[in-house]
């Protein structure tokens, strides 16, 4: 009989969740071709994960919107049209040898986004021209420097009440919902407040939504199987972020993080210390339900240049690292991508265990990265992006040389960009695939 | 409110919030009369719940569901007809008007319909689970609250109470078990969004949706009534319901059984639930009286009666927290009437501790004379007319019952004559044989 999950070890549960990539339940390859460079893709991405030496360096292609663009559309139309989303990402998979797909899956829903009055993204065509190429991130004070013992005590009801009428313009009404602890044992207190109608019209607007977003997410779905039926793998089980960033980004802000790392650093450390064991069970959650067992995690306010190496100790790290257990602990391997520069960090980043996570940098010297990382864990990038939007195929497959010279010795390195291209020649992408195949071959 | 409203004495809070209650300023009276009589019966009331003697003993009548019946219905048709619910306790108003100086509105006749939609398990009710001429509710005790769940609750009540009680407790909620973690709404706001992708989810909610359009339309109905009743000249102190925080416990969460065996295996865990519910119960409770206006909060007490518990155990399970809700209620101006379900003999010495005129205590089966002597002293008395003789007897017992009481309670004021339990089926001349004992028995000058 087989071990319950439970009592498998971190090793076992990973190598279930490998087993598991390599032959996808459900998934009927459209040939045996496909069937078997699947696996040589999986297989290779799992060596290279474990330190291994694979036949050669595996290429994730920078992508991001890409598609839609290649695809004669722009982001403005794929995010509304759920049919030009699917047209553009299987038109990639025809196209391209890769060996990763990324799926649409941060394509968000523009109609959910304008039902629910989403405040956190401007988007093409949504505060931003109709042909940006990607969207804008609206920082804000969602949680004042006065509430965080209101949320800490209660982080259901401030959620409900405080949080999303702010960040979301069609659940506004919440604001006037009574506090909903008092409520705990009384049932019918909870269904009184539906006999108004501003609450219903809410609540109308999350179903309307969530019958937007059920197609979107089945548009999602289709990329990833018709990639994976074709034979490209996918490196995306889910997505979650790291807990001092839910808090800098999605809830105080820049500039309000920064002046309660010096005002009230303790209130921060509580907060991140509540969000670890949310973060983790739901990226668990999204990773179980796929058939990839990787998440991705972009870093944004641990950077060099955001805080000091002892703030990166105190504040970013700790809880970063409690979340890369967590999810190692569970056979998870992270995908975590340093954006900006980390150079400062590498000597702190050491401490996780060994072959058990993807770190992705963009403007770190690999090659500095791989002195301190290399014995520990599977290190990508950084071909820049400002190469790939303006560069020559020729300058792009030269510096794709240099990375695998510097940084790719026996293994341990995935090529990728330093960020997404979105837009730019088809070509400087194909000959990231070339310089894999021509300078990163192993035997 | 004033900013200087936290420096205020409790009787400086209490007169502001009393103004409106006393001039009945606002109200669209029908008529002079209506506006004067209006005032008669605000001062009656103020008076002997203040401790003080009024013109003569004020009347409330155990109405029930009683207007469904004279009219010729019941309780059923009252749930399901809202036409008819405001049609009947309108006709029991007219009809009644010199026979009661306080007038019972319809708040507690639940839209059957709204029940039946969420398929409310608490509750059974005429023609679910019921008789169809059944006259009253069945409450459904159940743990639904699990022995072990205490911390999950005290962790997070809002997100315990999200998905786990509800769903056990209203069936077609019961998909609300699979929605995510609602903390996780910290700083992901897509969390509230994403779990609406699911099929089963939407259907909770349209549920819900459904349920609510329902109670509005009932609750339009109540409102049509109880304005008439106040412009007709029936003041309401209306501050809203409260519950006991162990009440919450023992009638919503656990059940009877459950809150006796917690009592003795996990004492301390049970308090610091009690406490925790007490904190809320406050906070809630001010804000609800803020809110509409009024000036008394009532609580219908369940556990705390004297077969259910020891004194032992009340003293430490019931009491304290209940008392700790009445004092905070009271230092905000607020008065408290409180329904002693069942019997109070053995309780009577713990709860005369306040300060003079600012608590009603509602008896129901409990020996009124002790009562008045003990409890006298600081709180307003009322009741208790069995609704055994409501039903069964006379209407000549009915008076010669009243009689009785007033001449136990009514010296020195601070007496209101009323039922001991509510007396949905009683024969119409025996509510009136109240007023008609007060008027002969009850006059104080």
């Amino acid at each position: 009989m087989e071990k319950q999950w439970s009592e498998m070890t971190p090793a076992e549960k990973r190598a279930a969740r490998f087993a598991k990539w390599l032959a996808p339940p459900g998934i009927k390859f459209v040939s045996r071709r496909a069937e078997q460079t699947y696996r040589e893709r999986v297989n290779r991405l799992i060596k290279t994960i474990t330190l291994q030496t694979p036949d050669r360096v595996p290429v994730i292609l920078p992508m991001g919107f890409f598609p839609a663009f290649y695809a004669g559309s722009n982001l403005k139309n794929v995010m509304y049209d759920y049919r030009e989303l699917r047209r553009a990402w299987k038109q990639v998979i025809r196209d391209f040898d890769m060996d990763v797909f990324d799926p649409p899956a941060l394509v968000w829903s523009a109609r959910a986004f304008e039902m629910l009055d989403y405040k956190l993204y401007q988007w093409p065509g949504h505060g931003l021209a109709p042909d940006a190429s990607s969207y804008q991130y609206v920082e804000g004070e969602y949680l004042k420097a006065g509430e965080y013992g209101a949320m800490l005590e209660n982080p259901t009801d401030f959620g409900l009440r405080v949080f999303l009428p702010r960040v979301l313009g069609a659940l506004q009404p919440f604001q006037t919902l009574p506090p909903s602890s008092p409520l705990a044992g009384m049932p019918m207190s909870y269904v009184m407040s539906f006999s108004r109608p501003e609450i219903r019209r809410a609540y109308q607007t999350l179903l309307k939504a969530g019958r937007e977003l059920e197609k979107w997410g089945r548009a999602v779905r289709d990329c990833r199987r018709a990639a994976v039926k074709a034979g490209v793998p996918v490196l995306r089980g889910g997505f979650t972020t790291a807990p001092f960033d839910t808090l800098g980004d999605s809830l105080r802000g820049t500039q309000g993080i920064i002046m309660d790392m010096y005002r009230q650093p303790e209130k921060i450390l509580e907060t991140v210390e509540r969000i670890i064991p949310l973060t983790i069970a739901s990226a668990v959650a999204t990773a179980n339900a796929s058939e990839c067992p990787i998440i991705s995690i972009p870093l944004h306010k641990g950077e060099d240049g955001f805080m000091s190496r002892q703030q990166y100790e105190k504040f970013y790290w700790p809880s970063l690292k409690r979340v890369l257990t967590g999810l190692i602990n569970e056979g998870i391997v992270p995908l975590v991508f340093a954006e900006g520069r980390y150079a400062s960090r590498l000597e702190i980043i050491r401490d996780i265990p060994r072959g058990s996570v993807i770190w992705w940098f963009e403007q770190t010297d690999l090659a500095l990265a791989r002195k301190y990382l290399g014995d520990i864990a599977c290190i990508a990038g950084n071909v820049p992006a400002s190469l790939l939007v303006t560069g020559n195929p020729s300058q792009v497959k030269d510096y794709c040389r240099r990375i695998i010279e510097s940084a790719g010795q026996g293994g341990g390195l995935i090529l990728n960009g330093a960020a997404f291209m979105h837009r730019g020649n088809p070509e400087n992408l194909r000959v990231m695939m070339e310089a894999a195949r021509e300078y990163g071959t192993y035997r | 409110m004033d900013k200087q409203w936290s420096a205020l004495t409790r009787e400086e809070k209490r007169e502001r919030r009393l103004k409106k209650f006393l001039s009945g300023e606002g109200i669209r009276f029908r008529s002079s009369q209506a506006e004067k009589t209006y005032q008669e019966r605000a001062s009656r009331f103020l008076k002997a719940w203040m401790c003080q003697e009024p013109d003569r003993v004020p009347v409330t009548l155990p109405t029930g569901f009683f207007p469904a019946y004279y009219a010729g219905g019941n309780l059923k048709k009252a749930m399901y007809d809202y036409r008819f619910l405001e049609e009947a306790w309108l006709k029991f108003m007219h009809d009644f008007y010199d026979d009661m100086d306080s007038f019972m509105g319809p708040n507690f006749v639940f839209s059957g319909k709204a029940l039946e939609i969420l398929n409310y398990r608490p509750y059974r009710w005429p023609g679910h689970g019921l008789g169809d001429n059944v006259n009253s509710y069945q409450f459904v005790e159940m743990d639904y609250m699990k022995a072990d769940e205490y911390p999950t609750l005290l962790k997070d009540p809002s997100d315990f109470s999200f998905r786990v009680i509800v769903p056990r407790a209203i069936g077609s909620l019961e998909a609300l078990r699979n929605f995510p973690p609602l903390s996780a709404i910290m700083g992901m706001p897509l969390i509230m969004a994403y779990p609406f992708t699911s099929p089963e989810i939407r259907a909770a909610f349209q549920s819900l949706i459904e349920a609510g359009k329902e109670m509005e339309e009932s609750q339009k109905h109540m409102a049509a009534v109880n304005k008439e009743a106040l412009e007709m000249g029936f003041p309401a102190a209306g501050g809203g319901l409260a519950v006991a925080p162990f009440d919450v416990i023992a009638d919503f969460l656990r059940g009877t059984q459950g809150a006796i065996l917690d009592m003795y295996r996990q004492p301390e865990i049970m308090l610091e639930a009690i406490d925790m519910i007490t904190r809320w119960t406050i906070e809630r409770t001010i804000n609800n009286v803020n809110a509409s206006g009024g000036f008394m909060v009532s609580f219908p007490l369940h556990k705390g009666d004297d077969t259910f518990m020891s004194n032992k155990q009340f003293e430490k399970f019931y009491w304290p927290s209940l008392k700790k809700v009445i004092d905070a209620l009271i230092d905000e101006g607020i008065m408290v009437s409180l329904f002693a379900e069942g019997k109070y003999n053995l309780r009577l010495e713990y709860i005369k501790d306040f300060p003079k005129g600012w608590v009603v205590w509602q008896f129901d089966q409990t020996d009124m004379a002790r009562a008045k002597k003990i409890v006298g002293a600081t709180c307003c008395i009322a009741g208790n007319v069995p609704s055994s003789i409501m039903l069964t007897g006379t209407a000549q017992e009915v008076k010669e019952y009243c009689r009785r009481l007033i001449e136990t309670c009514a010296p020195g004021g601070g007496y209101v004559l009323s039922g001991g339990a509510t007396a949905t089926e009683a024969r119409p001349e025996n509510l009136r044989a109240f007023m008609e004992a007060a008027r002969e028995y009850g006059m104080y000058r």
